[in-house]
C-alpha cells in the first residue's frame, strides 16, 4: 500500500529553508512495515538528507523516539498500516518537549543533564555489606529498570512543557531504580533532594509519561513509590507531602475531602492568607470551600479500622526493611 | 585540539567498563562515539552472561565448554583467564547496582544455554545486556568520563608506529577534531551490518576493525561469522538463546525436533554454529516453512514466557506478528557476532604500541571459530575491565608523544574527496550490494568457488566505491557522510572475511566448507592475521594456544 | 422502542459535593429528566484523588475497595462524575482484578473492618454513560433546545483518557466521546490541540506557577481555535478552567474570559433547563453572555 509520509523537516543552518516545514515522502509500505523501515528506504531511495536518530531497531537502544501523528512513539515499535488506518495520516515530527536540531533528531542534553541530576548510581551504605536481594526485592524495581531512556515520557510530560526546570519523568524512574533498591545506602538523603522545588512533587499526574512509555516503565508508579517512600521517611516539609498529608488526614476524619483544610496545612497561614482577595471572588459565586464540621460519611468506623490496620502494616513491613538492611 | 590520557571508541559495556577502569586509575579517560553509550548494540544482548558460581560447577568446566564450543580455535590461555575472573566480575556488577534475576532462594539465578554443560548463564530475564548497559553507564556518570557522543573516529593517528589519539568527525556541525592522548582503545563492536540479514543494529558497522587496520594492527580470524539459529525473518530481529534454554523447541514443516537428528544428546542446546547449520539444511532439503523453521515456545505457558522471556513475546508480537504463547515463531539463521577481530593480547594491547582493543571488535582469542551464547558479555565485561587497566598501564609509563602536525589536513582531505565529488553511485545502493554479496557468498556454507566470485564481485563494489557520489551536501548532521565512512570500512571488513574464508580449507564451528566438510587439526590449528600493507590485504597464521585440552571430536 | 433500565451506585465525587456542586446537582437533574437512576452510597469515602497513592499504596487500595464493596452490595456498577475519581478508582479495580493476591491482601484489610471485595465492579462517568450506555441516537432524540450556539473546546482533561489500560472506554489518541456528546446535542465541537492534556490541578498548591500557565495555555489554545466555550467531563478540571481562570490570567498577564461548562449543564441546557437550573450563576466566568 502506497502512503503519504509527511515528515517535519527542518534545518536551521539551510539559508534557503532555515525554518521547520512539512515535506511529504509517498512511501510503498507492506504488511508489517515498521515507520522506522519506512524512514530509512525514504532516505535510502528518495532523499538521504532526512536525519533521525536509529541503531538497534528493537525497541532496547532507545534511539528512534519521534512523534507519530502527535504522540511519542518509537519509530522501530509502530507498525504504519494499523497506525495509518487508526489516525488518517502519517505525520512524522520530532519528539515534543525537546529542541529539534534538525529534522527529527531533537537535543538530548537536557535529558541526560536531568538524568545526571538525580545521580542515577546505586551508592551502598559505607561499611555495612549490602543486604541480599530476594525475589521481592527485585521486583520491586523491576519495572524502573526497563527503561531504554528513549525520552517518549519526557516528550509527553505536561509538566515538563510548562517548566523545563521540572526534573521529569525519565530521571524520577531512574531515581526510584536506585532509592527502591534494598541495597541503596543513601535513599533518605536522595527523596529529601526529589522532594526540592521542580522535583518529584511537580508531577501533575497527567499519567500522559505511563500511556507513552514503549516499555511498559510506567513512571507514574515510579513517582508514586518515592513519594511515598519519602512520606514514609518523615520527609514531610514541603508543599506536596503537606498537600498529602492534609488528603491522609481528611479522609481519615470525615471520610472524604476538606479543601479549606487542605488548602490550609499545604500552604501554611502565611500564603493561605494570599489566597484570601481571591477567595472573596470565589464567595462571591458561592465557591470558598468551607472547614467541615458536617456531614461525615455514614460508617466512617470502617474507614478508620482500614486505617489502622494498613499502617500497622506499613509499619511492619518498614522495620522489616530496616532489619534486613542492619542484619547484613 | 583537546588531550585525554586515554581516548576510548565506542561507548558499549567494554569501552564503558574500561573507561571506568581508567578513571579508577586516575586517569583522563574520554570516550569517543558515534551514539550515545546507553544506544550501543550491547544492549541487545537479551540471554545472559556465563559464569561457574555454584560449587557443582567450575571454572575448568566453564573453560571446557567455552574451548569445544570453539571447535578448538580458542586459545586456551586466554579461555582459562575468562572462565576464572568471571565470577568476580559478576560480583562487581552487582556491586556496581545490577541486579540478575534470583531463584525462589535469592541466589543469583542461572539458565541453561547452548553448547554448555552446566547451566551457568545469569541473567536478568531476557533484558541482560540492556541492564549491564545501563549500570555501566550509571557508573560511567558515577566517575564522570568525558564523553563525545555522536562524534564519529575517522582515523587513529599513529605517527613512528604509536598511537597518538584520534581525528573524529563531529556530527552535528561536520566539523573533524583531534583528540590527543597517550593511548588508544577501540571498543567499536562487531560489523553484523555487512550482512543483510543480521541481528545487529544500523550502527553495528564494524568501524574500529576498519580503523585498526588503517593504524596497522592486525585482524584475527576474520572469517569466524556466526550466524544465530533464531532471528526473525524480515528483520533479522533476535530471539535470545534463552528462548531454547528455556525449555523451546526447534520444529520443522513436519512438526519434528529435527535437532534429534543433528545433536541427539542435547538437540536445542547444541551450540550456535551446529543448530544453524541444521536449520538451513533443513530449509534447503524442503522441510522449511516459508524459508524458516519454527521456534516453540507454547508448551512453556504464558507464565513463564511472562516472567523468562516478555521481551522476546513482545518482540515477536510486534516484528513478525506471532504470540508465542498461541503460535511457534518463524525463525532462520542471521549474522549475529565475530569471533574474529582485531589482535589483542590478555591486556587489550594490539601489535601498535598504544592501540588498544576490547570487546567484540577485539580477538583475543577467546571464541574460536564459534562463541557460545553467554560469553559475549563476559568478554566485554573481563576483558574490557582487563584492556582498561593495560591501556592506563601503559599511558601511566609512557609520555604525551607529538601530534603530527599534518594528521588533521589529511583527515580534512579524504573526507572532502567525498563530499566534493559531483555525481556517482549512491553510497546507499552499494551498500546493499555488498550485504547482498557477502550474503550470498559468505554464508553458513562455503566453498571455494562461492567465496572466491564473492571476492571478486567485492573487489568491484570497492573500486566503484571510489566514485560514490553524495546527495546531502550540508555539515550539519550530515548523515549520509556518516553512512560512506562506514562502508568504506565494511568493505575492508568484508574482503577480510572472504580472504581469510577462501585460504582455511577445513570446516570449524561457524566456519563451514562443503569442499572441506572436515576439520583439520593437522594443517589447521592456527589463527588467520589479516593486515594492510600498502593499500593492500596480506594474510598471516599464528598458532593456537592449547593448555588443558587437547582437540577431540566435537559432539553435542 | 425499548427503553433500557439504567442505573447506577452514584459517586459524584469530594469536589462535586462542595467547590462544584453545580456539577452533582445539574447531574442529578440531567439523568432524572434522561431517565438514568441513581442510586446514593451513603457510607462511600473519598477515592484518595491520587494522593492517597503517594500516602501508601495499600491503604488507597483498601479505601476503593471500600467503595467498590458499597456498590457491589448494591448489585450496581458505579457512575461518578469526575474524571479523577474515574481514574483512581479504576487504577485500583484493575490492579485488583489482574492479582488474585493482591485482592486477597487487600480484602485481609478490608476484613478488620467486616468488609469484601469480590472483584465484579465496574467504574463508568456520566461522560460514558452518555456515550456509551445510554447511547447518543437516544440522547440526540430528548433534545429540545439544539445547542447551535455553541463552539465547545472539549477538555477531556487526562483521567478519562488515561491510563487506558485500566480506563479503556475512549482513545487517548483519538477521543470520540465527548465531540459526538456535544455534536448529538447539537452544538459544534472546535478542534485543539490541548483536549487531551492536563489541567494542572493536582499541582494548584503545591506548583501554582505550573498550574495556572498550564491552565492558560490549554484556554488560549482553545480560544485561537474559535471556541466560545470549553466544556469538561471533570470537576476539577472546571475548578481549574473557571475558578482559577483568573489567577491563569494573571499568570500569563493576558485576559482570556472562556466560559467552562460542566458536561452535565450543557446536556440539561439542551434538554431545556433553565441556566438557573443548570447553576450558571455559580461560575467566576459568566456564560451569559454566549447563551440562546
Amino acid at each position: 500500500m502506497k502512503i503519504k509520509f509527511k515528515i517535519r523537516r527542518y534545518n536551521p543552518v539551510d539559508t534557503e529553508a532555515s525554518e521547520p516545514y512539512i515535506q511529504a515522502y509517498m512511501c510503498e509500505v507492506p504488511e508489517g512495515m515498521t515507520v522506522l523501515e519506512a524512514l530509512l528506504k525514504i532516505a535510502d531511495e528518495q532523499d538521504p538528507t532526512l536525519s533521525f536518530r536509529k541503531s538497534c531497531r528493537s525497541a532496547i537502544c532507545g534511539s528512534c523516539a519521534v512523534s507519530i501523528n502527535g504522540f511519542s512513539k518509537l519509530a522501530c515499535n509502530t507498525q504504519v498500516i494499523p497506525e495509518f488506518k487508526k489516525a488518517g495520516e502519517m505525520l512524522i515530527e520530532p519528539l515534543a518537549n525537546h529542541t529539534p536540531l534538525k529534522d527529527l533528531i531533537v537535543d538530548f542534553v537536557p535529558f541526560w543533564r536531568k538524568m545526571e541530576k538525580v545521580s542515577p548510581y546505586l551508592t551502598p551504605a559505607e561499611g555495612e555489606s549490602a543486604p541480599a536481594v530476594t525475589p521481592e526485592d527485585e521486583e520491586r524495581v523491576d519495572r524502573s529498570q526497563r527503561c531504554i531512556m528513549c525520552g517518549c515520557c519526557n516528550a509527553e510530560c505536561n509538566s515538563l512543557a510548562i517548566d523545563e526546570n521540572f526534573i521529569a519523568p525519565a530521571a524520577l524512574a531512574k531515581a526510584w531504580r536506585i532509592v527502591g533498591d534494598v541495597r541503596e545506602g543513601n535513599a533518605r538523603r536522595r527523596l529529601h533532594r526529589l522532594s526540592e522545588e521542580h522535583g518529584m512533587w511537580d508531577c501533575v499526574r497527567c499519567v500522559h509519561c505511563t500511556q507513552y512509555c514503549p516499555k511498559d516503565v510506567a513512571p507514574l508508579k515510579a513517582i508514586e513509590e518515592l513519594r511515598s517512600s519519602a512520606m514514609k521517611e518523615g520527609i514531610t516539609d514541603n508543599p506536596g507531602a503537606k498537600h498529602v498529608e492534609a488528603m491522609r488526614d481528611s479522609v481519615e476524619r470525615f471520610g472524604r475531602l476538606d479543601e479549606a483544610a487542605m488548602t490550609f496545612k499545604t500552604l501554611g497561614f502565611l500564603r493561605s492568607l494570599g489566597m484570601i482577595p481571591f477567595g472573596l471572588r470565589m464567595e462571591k459565586h458561592g465557591k470558598l470551600p468551607r472547614p467541615h464540621i458536617f456531614a461525615q460519611i455514614e460508617e466512617l468506623d470502617e474507614v478508620k479500622k482500614i486505617y489502622e490496620e494498613s499502617e500497622r502494616r506499613a509499619k511492619e513491613e518498614k522495620r522489616e526493611l530496616a532489619s534486613r538492611k542492619k542484619g547484613w | 585540539m583537546v588531550i585525554h590520557d586515554i581516548v576510548i571508541i565506542g561507548g558499549g559495556l567494554a569501552g564503558m567498563r574500561a573507561a571506568i577502569e581508567a578513571s579508577r586509575a586516575g586517569l583522563d579517560a574520554a570516550i569517543v562515539s558515534k551514539i550515545y553509550p546507553v544506544r550501543s548494540h550491547s544492549v541487545a544482548a537479551q540471554g545472559g552472561i556465563n559464569a561457574a558460581l555454584k560449587d557443582t560447577d567450575s571454572w575448568e568446566n566453564h573453560a571446557f565448554d567455552t574451548v569445544k564450543g570453539s571447535d578448538y580455535l580458542g586459545d586456551q590461555d586466554a579461555i582459562e583467564l575468562l572462565c576464572k575472573e568471571a565470577p568476580f566480575d559478576i560480583m562487581e556488577l552487582e556491586k556496581m547496582g545490577a541486579i540478575f534475576s534470583r531463584d525462589p532462594e535469592g541466589r543469583i539465578a542461572q539458565r541453561p544455554f547452548g553448547g554448555a554443560g552446566y547451566p551457568r548463564t545469569c541473567y536478568l530475564a531476557d533484558r541482560t545486556g540492556h541492564a549491564l548497559l545501563h549500570v555501566m553507564y550509571e557508573q560511567l556518570v558515577k566517575h564522570e568520563v568525558v564523553l563525545y557522543d555522536e562524534w564519529h573516529v575517522v582515523k587513529v593517528v599513529v605517527e613512528d608506529g604509536t598511537a597518538r589519539g584520534v581525528i573524529a568527525l563531529e556530527l552535528s556541525t561536520g566539523k573533524l577534531h583531534r583528540l590527543h592522548s597517550k593511548a588508544v582503545l577501540i571498543a567499536t563492536g562487531g560489523y553484523g551490518r555487512v550482512f543483510r540479514t543480521t541481528t545487529n543494529a544500523l550502527s553495528s558497522t564494524g568501524d574500529g576493525m576498519g580503523l585498526a587496520l588503517d593504524a596497522g594492527a592486525e585482524l584475527m580470524d576474520m572469517e569466524f561469522v556466526q550466524f544465530h539459529p533464531t532471528v526473525l525473518k524480515r528483520t533479522g530481529i533476535l530471539m535470545t538463546e534463552g528462548c531454547r534454554g528455556e525449555g523451546g523447541y526447534l520444529l520443522n514443516s513436519k512438526g519434528e525436533r529435527f535437532m534429534s537428528r543433528y545433536a541427539p544428546k542435547v538437540q536445542e542446546l547444541a551450540s550456535r554454529d551446529v543448530v544453524s547449520r541444521a536449520e538451513q539444511t533443513e530449509i534447503e532439503e524442503g522441510r522449511g516453512v516459508d524459508g524458516c523453521v519454527l521456534l516453540d515456545l507454547r508448551h512453556l505457558g504464558a507464565d513463564k514466557i511472562n516472567r523468562k522471556l516478555p521481551q522476546i513475546r513482545s518482540l515477536a508480537i510486534n516484528f513478525a506478528g506471532v504470540d508465542p504463547v498461541e503460535k511457534p515463531i518463524p525463525v532462520k539463521p542471521g549474522a549475529h557476532y565475530s569471533m574474529g577481530g582485531i589482535r589483542t593480547d590478555f591486556d587489550g594491547a594490539t601489535t601498535v604500541p598504544g592501540l588498544y582493543a576490547a570487546g567484540e571488535c577485539a580477538c583475543v582469542s577467546v571464541h574460536g571459530a564459534n562463541r557460545l551464547g553467554g560469553n559475549s558479555l563476559l568478554e566485554a565485561i573481563v576483558f574490557g575491565r582487563r584492556a582498561g587497566i593495560g591501556v592506563s598501564n601503559f599511558s601511566e609509563s609512557n609520555g604525551l608523544l607529538p601530534f603530527p602536525a599534518t594528521a588533521l589536513k589529511e583527515a580534512a582531505f579524504e573526507v572532502a574527496d567525498i563530499t566534493k565529488r559531483d555525481s556517482g553511485e549512491s553510497p546507499a545502493a552499494l551498500r546493499e550490494e555488498m550485504a547482498g554479496v557477502m550474503e550470498a557468498h559468505s554464508g553458513i556454507f562455503r566453498d571455494r568457488t562461492r567465496l572466491t566470485d564473492g571476492l571478486r564481485k567485492l573487489r568491484d563494489i570497492r573500486e566503484r566505491f571510489k566514485g560514490v557520489a553524495l546527495t546531502d551536501r550540508g555539515d550539519y548532521y550530515n548523515n549520509e557522510l556518516l553512512q560512506v565512512i562506514e562502508l568504506a570500512q565494511m568493505l575492508k571488513i568484508s574482503e577480510a572475511i572472504l580472504l581469510g574464508a577462501v585460504e582455511r580449507e577445513e570446516s570449524r564451528g561457524s566456519h563451514f566448507r562443503t569442499d572441506f566438510p572436515l576439520r583439520n587439526d593437522k594443517d589447521w590449528m592456527k589463527h588467520t592475521l589479516v593486515s594492510l600493507k600498502d593499500g593492500e590485504m596480506k594474510l598471516g597464521y599464528k598458532a593456537v594456544t592449547v593448555t588443558k585440552f587437547q582437540p577431540q571430536e566435537r559432539k553435542y | 422502542m425499548v427503553e433500557v433500565e439504567l442505573r447506577y451506585a452514584y459517586y459524584p465525587g469530594c469536589a462535586s459535593q462542595e467547590m462544584t456542586k453545580e456539577a452533582n446537582e445539574t447531574t442529578r437533574l440531567v439523568c432524572q429528566r434522561l431517565g438514568i437512576a441513581l442510586h446514593d452510597m451513603p457510607k462511600a469515602n473519598c477515592c484518595g484523588a491520587g494522593l492517597l497513592t503517594d500516602y501508601d499504596y495499600q491503604l488507597y487500595l483498601a479505601l476503593n475497595a471500600r467503595i467498590f464493596a458499597e456498590a457491589e452490595a448494591m448489585e450496581m456498577d458505579i457512575m461518578t462524575i469526575c474524571s479523577t475519581c474515574l481514574m483512581v478508582m479504576s487504577t485500583a479495580n484493575r490492579d485488583l482484578k489482574a492479582d488474585p493476591k493482591l485482592l486477597e491482601k487487600t480484602n485481609e484489610i478490608l476484613s478488620t473492618a467486616g468488609l469484601r471485595y469480590n472483584g465484579t465492579i465496574n467504574v463508568k462517568q456520566l461522560l460514558w454513560v452518555l456515550a456509551g450506555d445510554y447511547g447518543l441516537d437516544n440522547l440526540k432524540k430528548k433534545v429540545v433546545k439544539p445547542l447551535n450556539w455553541i463552539k465547545a473546546a472539549p477538555f477531556y482533561g487526562c483521567h478519562s483518557l488515561r491510563p487506558s489500560d485500566a480506563l479503556g472506554f475512549d482513545d487517548p489518541e483519538k477521543p470520540w466521546s465527548l465531540d459526538a456528546v456535544i455534536a448529538a446535542l447539537g452544538g459544534e465541537a472546535v478542534q485543539y490541540k490541548g483536549k487531551t492534556k492536563c489541567c494542572g490541578f493536582q499541582v494548584d498548591l503545591v506548583a501554582p506557577e505550573t498550574a495556572e500557565k498550564m491552565t492558560a495555555v490549554r484556554l488560549l489554545d482553545g480560544k485561537e481555535k474559535g471556541a466560545n466555550a470549553f466544556v469538561t467531563p471533570c470537576p476539577f478540571c472546571h475548578i481549574n478552567l473557571d475558578n482559577y481562570q483568573g489567577l491563569a490570567e494573571k499568570r500569563v498577564s493576558q485576559k482570556i474570559s472562556m466560559p467552562v461548562f460542566h458536561l452535565s449543564q450543557l446536556v440539561g441546557l439542551a434538554l431545556g433547563l433553565t441556566a438557573e437550573e443548570m447553576g450558571l450563576s455559580r461560575h467566576l466566568v459568566s456564560p451569559e453572555k454566549i447563551l440562546k
